[in-house]
């Protein structure tokens, strides 16, 4: 790769693709919002108890691909981060990163969405079938009604009863789909006109499951989940090992002994079985899953933190600091805290790794985040039945998870070189 | 000498007898925790309250804590882990059943895993920065950032589906029985040659990354140079001088790999529906067969403790040295 494209030159690039290949759906939202914000000065409690996760998602996310062109080119000198070259591992977290904030402006249906099984289901990548679009109901000239009519042109749902796919069509007065053989009549009324034809032909990038959903949307729902079970659990681990390893270092004593020991043992223990019967017992939902993967890291950065507290303790500065009658918070954030920062920072990027791989393995196995959200890990483990029919729900998850934690593997390996220039040697 | 060993040993062991009794304890807590109790999988809504009191009480849950801690000890130093709802068997009778596989399976894939990274790490570093060496060190990072199941998934995909050389699941051909013994044999392994190689790329980046940093290390001490000024052959340099170094640390890191690979035999086990530990645990949970679940987690819990308990052994009576710093 070249040697000048930086950070924020990709930034740049990512979000103005974006902006142009979506134009019209971040059009729409933007009309969604502001019939919103009007709305809440008409009728504040109506407008309000209208907004859930997914509204909210869909206008964080457009709002922010609008100002983040103009956000990057004003703070790219400000930052060190943008200024960044592009790498394998970086381009990649950037990328994923990317993909975890406008997930629902990449894709152009809901991960769960499926409608007329029997022609969707387990299509190889890049087929295409009929779409026809039934008539919306004509809208009133009612603010609320406009509202909701606007939304559902914006926000995709998991059902759509205004949606027929169909393999093949013909054209008379009246049109004629094929479902499986079967002949279908409907009338040229009924049906919405897009661009002066009344059906458009769906693509399937990555073809799609035994369900008839996108395997695509919902590869990049699953990069949602995966990192965000990777950020939610190495914050956990932080907390803990932080907390514990300080504790154990400063205190030293009975408390020391005992932390070490536990830490031993879990070490030792297979974490699989320790995160599998945790979940067996208490239930696997998503946050359930992030606390476990979470709890179950912080041994090995309960160690470092340990061993760099105790070598800390005994330097002047720390010392002097002590005497000066610093409280027990400051020492910890202001005097062993940036000295920690590097390895710590290191151990975190490789226990996010480790976390991501968990997860997928926990959904391998029917254990993960319950079903409810599409995961990598799931998506494999369903695809494995259809090995010999559709590799294609099997691939793009595995390289998914390959290149995710190939980058971050590589960045801690990068990362922890460059702190510890001697080790490399 | 012996007297320092044998307190060593006493000591070793003792250790792992707390980290035993810790587990244990942490299971019954795990156990008391969770919501439900024991008996809830006996009691109907429709049983009067007396019958409920005389069924919980069958189960001791109304004596005080402390007396249920006790006796939960007392079961499993029997070995009594309960009857499995679902085999309708002793946990421990169905665990024995299952438990002989996954220990073959494992003990292969470290033997494997351990042989061809000293083989692979060997020619690597006759050519340190050649090309063989970056690409087996980009190679092994890759094995490393793949998930065991992706590895698994694809290899049935190549092998089984594309090639048709291997079977895709399970241990054994439909009526092998009435096949010579030979045959058999041929026919089991067949069916093991793709989960061991699951295994194995899975855990060789590792020991891999171990041995090529420690023996480049080594080549470059002055005692190699010393053996080589003398005129030793290369290969009695490395097998007789190199390789015992280079092993040793190796030990440790099996110590602590051992349990991760046992959570790659257990997921090896699923994708290939082998009947180990591994399927049995899953399955176990997924019908949610509380005691066959524990039996399992216990089972997994005293393996691990016993194969550290092993490396660290087998690591003092390499190194001497280490018996006096694991002593202290």
């Amino acid at each position: 790769m070249s040697k000048h494209i930086k950070i924020w030159h990709m930034i740049l690039l990512l979000s103005l693709l974006l902006i142009t290949t979506r134009f019209s759906l971040i059009y729409e939202s933007v009309v969604l919002f502001t019939k919103f914000f009007l709305l809440l000065f008409k009728d504040f409690t109506w407008a309000f108890n209208q907004l859930n996760l997914q509204l909210a998602d869909y206008f964080f996310s457009t709002i922010t691909i609008l100002l983040l062109p103009v956000l990057i080119i004003i703070a790219r000198n400000k930052f060190r981060l943008p200024q960044l070259e592009v790498s394998f591992p970086s381009g990649t977290i950037t990328i994923l990163t990317f993909i975890f904030i406008y997930a629902p402006l990449i894709t152009d249906t809901n991960p769960d969405f499926q409608k007329n099984i029997g022609v969707t289901k387990l299509l190889p990548p890049l087929s295409r079938v009929y779409m026809l679009k039934l008539k919306e109901p004509d809208a009133a000239a009612d603010m609320k009604t406009k509202f909701l009519y606007q939304k559902n042109k914006v926000v995709k749902r998991s059902f759509d009863e205004q949606i027929i796919f169909a393999d093949s069509l013909k054209e008379n007065d009246s049109i004629i789909y094929y479902q499986k053989e079967k002949e279908f009549h409907i009338k040229r009324e009924l049906l919405q006109e897009a661009d002066g034809k009344l059906f458009e032909k769906r693509v399937f990038l990555f073809g799609t499951d035994e369900y008839g959903r996108d395997v695509f949307t919902r590869l990049i729902f699953g990069a949602r989940i995966s990192l965000f079970v990777g950020f939610g659990s190495v914050a956990i681990t932080l907390i803990f090992g932080l907390f514990l390893g300080f504790l154990a270092g400063y205190f030293g004593g009975i408390i020391d002994s005992a932390l070490n020991r536990i830490a031993d043992m879990l070490m030792a223990f297979p974490i699989v079985f320790l995160i599998i019967l945790i979940l067996a017992l208490f239930g696997n939902s998503l946050f359930a899953v992030i606390l476990v993967l979470g709890y179950s890291g912080w041994m090995s950065l309960f160690k470092i933190v340990r061993s760099e507290v105790i070598s800390i303790k005994n330097r002047d500065y720390f010392i002097t600091a002590q005497m000066l009658g610093l409280p027990k918070r400051n020492l910890l954030f202001k005097e062993i805290m940036p000295v920690i920062a590097a390895p710590v920072l290191v151990n975190l990027i490789f226990q996010y790794g480790n976390v991501i791989l968990a997860e997928s393995a926990l959904s391998y196995l029917g254990l993960g985040t319950g079903g409810m959200y599409p995961s990598w890990g799931a998506m494999i483990d369903s695809g494995q039945q259809y090995l010999t029919k559709a590799w294609w729900m099997i691939f793009p998850p595995g390289f998914a998870l390959f290149i995710t934690l190939f980058a971050a593997n590589n960045i801690a390996r990068k990362l922890s070189a460059y702190y510890n220039p001697l080790l490399k040697s | 000498m012996s007297n320092e060993i044998l307190t060593l040993l006493i000591k070793r062991i003792a250790v792992s007898f707390l980290a035993l009794f810790l587990l244990v304890s942490f299971l019954f807590v795990l156990l008391r925790i969770s919501p439900g109790n024991p008996a809830q999988k006996y009691i109907s809504p429709n049983f009067s309250p007396e019958l409920i009191h005389q069924i919980e009480k069958s189960f001791n849950l109304d004596k005080p804590i402390i007396t249920q801690y006790k006796t939960f000890l007392i079961n499993l130093s029997k070995g009594e882990l309960g009857i499995s709802y679902t085999y309708r068997q002793p946990v421990l009778s169905v665990i024995k059943e299952f438990f002989p596989f996954t220990l073959f399976l494992f003990s292969t894939a470290i033997i494997i895993q351990i042989c061809l990274s000293i083989i692979l790490a060997l020619t690597a570093v006759k050519r340190i920065n050649g090309k063989l060496d970056k690409f087996l060190s980009r190679f092994t990072l890759m094995l490393y950032s793949t998930p065991s199941f992706v590895i698994g998934v694809l290899l049935i995909y190549i092998f089984a589906e594309k090639l048709g050389l291997l079977p895709t699941s399970g241990l054994k051909s439909f009526g092998i029985e009435k096949l010579p013994l030979h045959l058999q044999l041929a026919d089991y392994i067949n069916h093991l040659i793709l989960p061991l190689a699951t295994i194995t790329l899975g855990g060789i980046a590792v020991y891999y990354k171990y041995l090529r940093e420690n023996l480049e290390n080594i080549y470059d001490q002055t005692f190699v140079l010393n053996l080589r000024a003398h005129g030793y052959s290369e290969k009695t340099i490395t097998l007789k001088h190199v390789l015992p170094n280079a092993v040793n640390p190796l030990i440790s890191v099996a110590g602590v790999e051992i349990g991760m690979l046992f959570s790659g035999a257990l997921i090896t086990e699923v994708i290939f529906g082998l009947p180990g530990m591994g399927r049995l645990t899953v399955q176990a949970i997924l019908s949610r067969d509380f005691p066959l679940v524990i039996g399992c987690a216990f089972t997994a819990g005293v393996f691990v403790i016993i194969s550290n308990l092993a490396a660290d052994l087998l690591k003092a009576k390499i190194d001497k040295r280490l018996a006096k710093g694991m002593l202290n």
